[in-house]
């Protein structure tokens, strides 16, 4: 289970770089923008394992299903406070193309951090049915998914 | 002659020409997902069963002011409780209230015209079953010229166009089911295509992608919301296959399972209240419509 959050944490280490090329060099925040940017790769990466199960892209694999959702479990536990400093907002000076992050996080705060919760309570149950069967893993993507959306719809600018 | 129509003076469909229907309101409920209207009408948080009621009140800020959503529950004298079958058939294909006047385009009627009489005698009837809210919404805050009405009939002289363009690949019954949900009661291209100066939509650039036209407080120009282009083009979505669209509408999860945010959350959900098929027709559609960049220059 360890093994394939190491392989997201290296293949992203890998990735990064190049993801993050068309952004400026120099900008405010860059540790805390590029960590948290990094971080959301993380929830990707295990989400796209399950969701290839769920979509039926993949075959279904119970213990990499268990694994992925483990990790999308301990990613929503972590300490992430660090990576959100007030004012790394795209409305800031300097900001609009590095951060999608909208200045509503800190202004209506702790809304964000209750939203942040229910993404863990959709996780846990996930985790705990994940290895369970394709069906299991298929009826709580939408519980994870609408805990993704609960930030995603209020703090984060569109951007096409 | 077909459907072409050209709406401009009040020019309201008449008692006769409504079908001899009775109402079926489980279509007309699978029509109100379809049709997204808890997305404005319902209170901002509402979620589960607080969607059906639909008391309005919601602010629009926009260019051309603030527009104020308004309560179309069942109450009958704060919604549209009193109304006829024929109000309601005016007010959807029409943009026309029960006294003949013009209803902003902020209420998607040039999308929902589209939509066949008998679906919105269903959608009416289901809305009918829907709880009353006592809700007195305020009215639009619009500044000139856009606060005069009665100008809206030159608007819809120019704007509203009956036909929609024909399918560019050989028909099946898939791609005209999802060319109806697209273009008509989904109304996908109030947002995702681009608007002149006057808010009326670009045709010859559907689907390709514009500035959100809600206003986020704060916000300003440079980091204004983008509805991103969903045509199969390189800067759209070409890479994204059928069964991708179709699952991103079920899930919320696009083909990188990134999610969705800002307003495509609402919309995407009551995608997921459709029938499995609908949403494959659909995404089937969306692969067959032109291509066209990002670039409006």
């Amino acid at each position: 289970m360890k093994k394939s959050f190491i392989a997201a944490v290296v293949a992203l280490a890998v990735a990064a770089p190049a993801y993050f090329a068309f952004a400026a060099d120099d900008f405010a925040f860059k540790s805390q923008i590029e960590g948290r940017q990094a971080f959301m790769q993380v929830y990707r990466f295990n989400l796209s394992i399950l969701g290839g199960m769920a979509k039926g892209d993949v075959e279904y694999d119970a213990d990499l299903a268990a694994a992925s959702a483990n990790n999308l479990l301990a990613a929503s536990k972590m300490s992430n406070g660090a990576m959100w400093p007030m004012g790394s907002h795209t409305e800031a000076a300097g900001l609009a193309d590095v951060t999608a992050a909208k200045e509503a996080i800190w202004s209506t705060y702790p809304d964000i951090a209750d939203k942040g919760k229910d993404l863990t309570e959709a996780l846990t149950a996930m985790a705990a049915v994940a290895g369970d069967g394709l069906e299991s893993l298929r009826s709580n993507m939408g519980a994870v998914g609408n805990g993704c959306k609960g930030c995603h719809e209020s703090y984060r600018l569109s951007r096409d | 002659m077909g459907v072409f129509y050209i709406g401009s003076i009040p020019n309201p469909i008449k008692q006769d020409e409504l079908p001899e229907h009775r109402g079926d309101t489980q279509n007309g409920e699978l029509m109100f997902w379809a049709g997204g209207c808890a997305s404005c009408h319902a209170q901002v948080d509402a979620d589960g069963d607080e969607q059906l009621l639909l008391s309005g009140g919601l602010e629009m800020p926009t260019p051309f002011g603030m527009f104020i959503v308004p309560n179309i529950s069942s109450d009958a004298d704060f919604g549209i409780g009193a109304w006829t079958d024929l109000n309601f058939v005016n007010a959807m294909a029409r943009g026309l209230s029960p006294d003949n006047k013009h209803y902003y385009p902020a209420f998607p009627y040039t999308n929902y015209q589209h939509m066949t009489l008998k679906d919105l005698l269903d959608l009416k009837a289901f809305l009918d079953t829907l709880p009353s809210s006592s809700n007195n919404a305020a009215d639009h805050q619009l500044a000139l010229p856009y606060s005069i009405r009665r100008g809206l009939g030159l608007w819809k002289r120019k704007y509203l166009k009956r036909e929609i363009p024909a399918l560019n690949v050989p028909s099946t019954p898939e791609l005209e089911r999802g060319r109806y949900l697209v273009r008509g009661p989904a109304h996908c291209g109030a947002c995702h295509t681009p608007r002149d100066a006057f808010g009326g939509v670009l045709a010859d650039r559907f689907l390709a992608g514009a500035d959100s036209l809600e206003i986020e407080p704060g916000a300003d120009t440079d980091s204004a919301s983008r509805i991103p282009n969903i045509t199969p083009h390189d800067d759209g979505i070409s890479s994204w296959s059928q069964s991708d669209i179709a699952y991103s509408l079920e899930s919320g999860f696009d083909p990188d399972f990134d999610s969705f945010g800002g307003s495509m959350v609402h919309v995407q959900e009551n995608m997921a209240m459709l029938p499995a098929e609908d949403r494959a027709a659909i995404a089937a559609y969306l692969k067959s419509i032109p291509a066209i960049p990002s670039n409006q220059n």
